[in-house]
């Protein structure tokens, strides 16, 4: 479900969709539900929700097909992924990397942690 | 855009009190507006003077360009019906859905009958014995039902329960969806409409305190928390709604959206970030307004608190 | 127009209220009657238990403004229409109830007084003259006991316990007033006589002259009476 964590819902709806995209769940080329179906599982108000996919639609990640409904558009998944990498260092190395250097830790020591963790991840995967 | 309802420094006076006070507002068509305040803040009067239940002392209400007093062009397409809604003694909930069917030219019986069974409300059942939740129930089923151009609900959610609520926001999402149509959601349990909302209006002790889209009104605040010199060097001359102070900590909400840059400054500094939402940032609003009207800010406050 | 019938049938959603209640009223009061009847020596039967239904449409009168006025604002319907709309049913059931009164007197002539030489419809003093006078009278009355009753609710409505009470004292002191008018002129005898030579029908036109005030200020009072 959404938050109301201070940052306005159409975004949210909008980084949500983009998520689905990029691990799988809509694939390209596939439809995607309308902004009432939307607006009616995330309990929130239709117009937010058109806000939030017209967003996509603007920015090409989903095309409308008239009379039939909005569709993932193709090559949509590498767009995204690529502007998730750029954001990637400001969004989650720098905090890491000041919260290690608060607590003191090397930054071979932080790049140790960081292989035990891929380890982990693969581990479970297995 | 075209209005439907405008209202031009509407006062109502009481005897002692003064229940609105130089009220400005213009509504457009087809949105689901909150009417967010507390309890006492105005909200019933005013809406009760815009479908003309009620009398104004000063000002100038329209509706769908009209003055609504015994106006039956723009009452025809208004629905209102008050938390403390009034049924004729010998009625059940049948005979109000019957009666509200007479006047309501979009009525769907379909929908009653369907809320009706979702509410679980006992429609044989006079309403004078029903229980306050299935009261609230027979007002939601009415306006939701009427399908009215204009609908209000009065604090709709009295003595229902968590489920019955949420039930009530789902069918009104879903119906709206359906049918586009201007409601008014007048509420103090901010935190469980917020979302359904496109357009906050918040009154607090008469006044409108705030008037603006959900969105921009999410985006507008944060809170920023740390040692209380950082934290003031930080926020510069930015508007502050909200001070606490903790030892040598100072958890402050100011107003206006940060930069990537600014964002990035607060963490170098140590400085924590939170987003403020909806309730907490009404909350707050609610709070400096009603500190301001006894004379004394927030602001000051902290000031000499350093 | 439209609005105004639909506020009629609004009134009458539940048919007990301004149907079937007041026909129980008047055959319970009637029953009720014909057993003290069977008790009492034939000379004493008279009732006037006609009436009972007359005071009933009274309390109809201060509910249909205490609990269906604030409804109808809920449905959206001006006062004006509510007014009429109210005003209208119940001329057409007082009508009703008039025609059948005049009727039930006349087959109490018919039978005797049912048999038993009693008196329920068809008192000697309204019952007397063309067939109009008595409906009229009957009319009069009960317009007059309905809009008593919806201008008393829609003071207390508009202005609360202390309205009600100035209008009580007011009417109470022009009572009063003209009690002391009449004694201090010695004037007993002639109003008295006076009264003595009023027919229904008089009284059928004091009381319609006293509705139609009272659904003057009934109206004006309405107009600005919040629900």
């Amino acid at each position: 479900m959404l938050t109301d964590d201070g940052r306005p819902i159409f975004l949210q709806i909008a980084e949500r969709i983009e998520s689905d995209i990029i691990d799988g769940t809509l694939a390209e080329e596939s439809q995607v539900p309308s902004t009432n179906e939307f607006a009616a599982f995330y309990r929130i108000n239709p117009a937010t929700a058109a806000k939030g996919v017209n967003r996509l639609v603007d920015d090409g990640i989903l095309y409308k097909q008239r009379g039939i409904g909005m569709f993932v558009s193709p090559g949509a998944r590498t767009v995204l992924m690529q502007r998730r990498r750029e954001k990637f260092f400001d969004q989650y190395v720098q905090p890491l990397t000041r919260e290690a250097r608060k607590l003191g830790i090397e930054p071979d020591e932080l790049a140790e942690m960081i292989r035990q963790g891929e380890h982990a991840l693969q581990g479970g995967a297995q | 855009m075209n209005t439907i309802i405008e209202v031009n420094d509407l006062t109502k006076k009481y005897r002692k009190s003064e229940a609105l006070r130089g009220v400005n507002l213009a509504l457009q068509p087809d949105r689901i507006y909150g009417l967010l305040g507390r309890n006492g803040a105005g909200k019933t009067t005013l809406m009760s003077i815009l479908t003309a239940q009620g009398f104004a002392s000063s000002g100038e209400v329209r509706v769908f360009g009209e003055h609504p007093y015994e106006n039956e062009r723009v009452l025809n397409r208004i629905c209102f019906i008050r938390e403390s809604q009034k049924y004729p003694d010998s009625f059940t909930a049948e005979h109000a859905f019957r009666s509200a069917a007479l006047f309501f030219a979009n009525w769907s019986q379909e929908l009653a009958d369907r809320l009706a069974a979702d509410f679980q409300l006992p429609l044989r059942r006079t309403i004078k014995k029903l229980s306050r939740g299935q009261l609230s129930a027979v007002g939601v089923i009415i306006g939701l039902a009427s399908r009215a151009e204009i609908t209000f609900f009065d604090e709709p959610y009295l003595g229902l329960d968590a489920v019955a609520r949420q039930l009530f926001y789902d069918r009104l999402v879903e119906d709206y969806s359906r049918h586009p149509r201007t409601v008014v959601l007048s509420s103090h349990l901010i935190d469980e409409v917020a979302n359904l909302l496109e357009h906050v209006i918040v009154i607090d002790q008469g006044r409108i305190i705030m008037d603006d889209d959900a969105d921009t009104i999410r985006g507008s605040a944060f809170t920023v928390v740390g040692s209380a010199d950082k934290v003031w060097s930080f926020l510069g001359d930015r508007e502050i709604v909200h001070t606490d102070n903790f030892a040598s900590l100072a958890s402050v909400t100011a107003l206006g959206p940060l930069t990537e840059n600014e964002t990035r400054a607060a963490a170098e500094l140590g400085l924590e970030l939170a987003p403020v939402s909806l309730q907490q940032l009404i909350v707050r609003k609610t709070m400096s307004a009603s500190s301001a009207a006894s004379g004394v800010t927030n602001r000051s406050f902290s000031e000499a608190a350093r | 127009m439209n609005r105004v019938i639909n506020v009629m049938r609004m009134q009458l959603t539940n048919r007990w209220v301004f149907i079937g209640i007041p026909l129980i009223i008047v055959a319970a009061s009637f029953l009720l009657t014909l057993v003290i009847w069977s008790l009492v020596p034939e000379q004493g039967r008279y009732s006037g238990g006609a009436q009972a239904v007359m005071w009933y449409f009274f309390a109809l009168g201060i509910q249909s403004l205490t609990l269906t006025f604030p409804f109808s604002q809920g449905l959206s319907i001006t006062r004006r229409t509510f007014f009429f709309g109210t005003i209208a049913l119940f001329s057409i059931i007082a009508l009703i109830t008039s025609v059948s009164y005049y009727l039930l007197g006349l087959l109490e002539q018919a039978t005797g007084g049912w048999g038993v030489n009693g008196r329920f419809f068809a008192l000697e003093w309204i019952a007397g003259g063309p067939w109009f006078h008595p409906i009229a009278f009957y009319f009069a009355v009960m317009m007059a006991l309905f809009l008593i009753g919806f201008w008393a609710a829609t003071i207390y409505k508009r202005w609360q316990a202390t309205g009600l009470l100035s209008a009580g004292i007011s009417v109470a002191l022009v009572l009063v007033g003209t009690l002391y008018l009449i004694g201090s002129r010695q004037a007993w005898g002639q109003v008295g006589a006076f009264l003595g030579a009023q027919s229904q029908l008089d009284v059928a036109g004091w009381l319609a002259v006293l509705a139609v005030v009272l659904a003057g200020g009934s109206f004006l009072t309405l107009r600005r009476t919040e629900p």
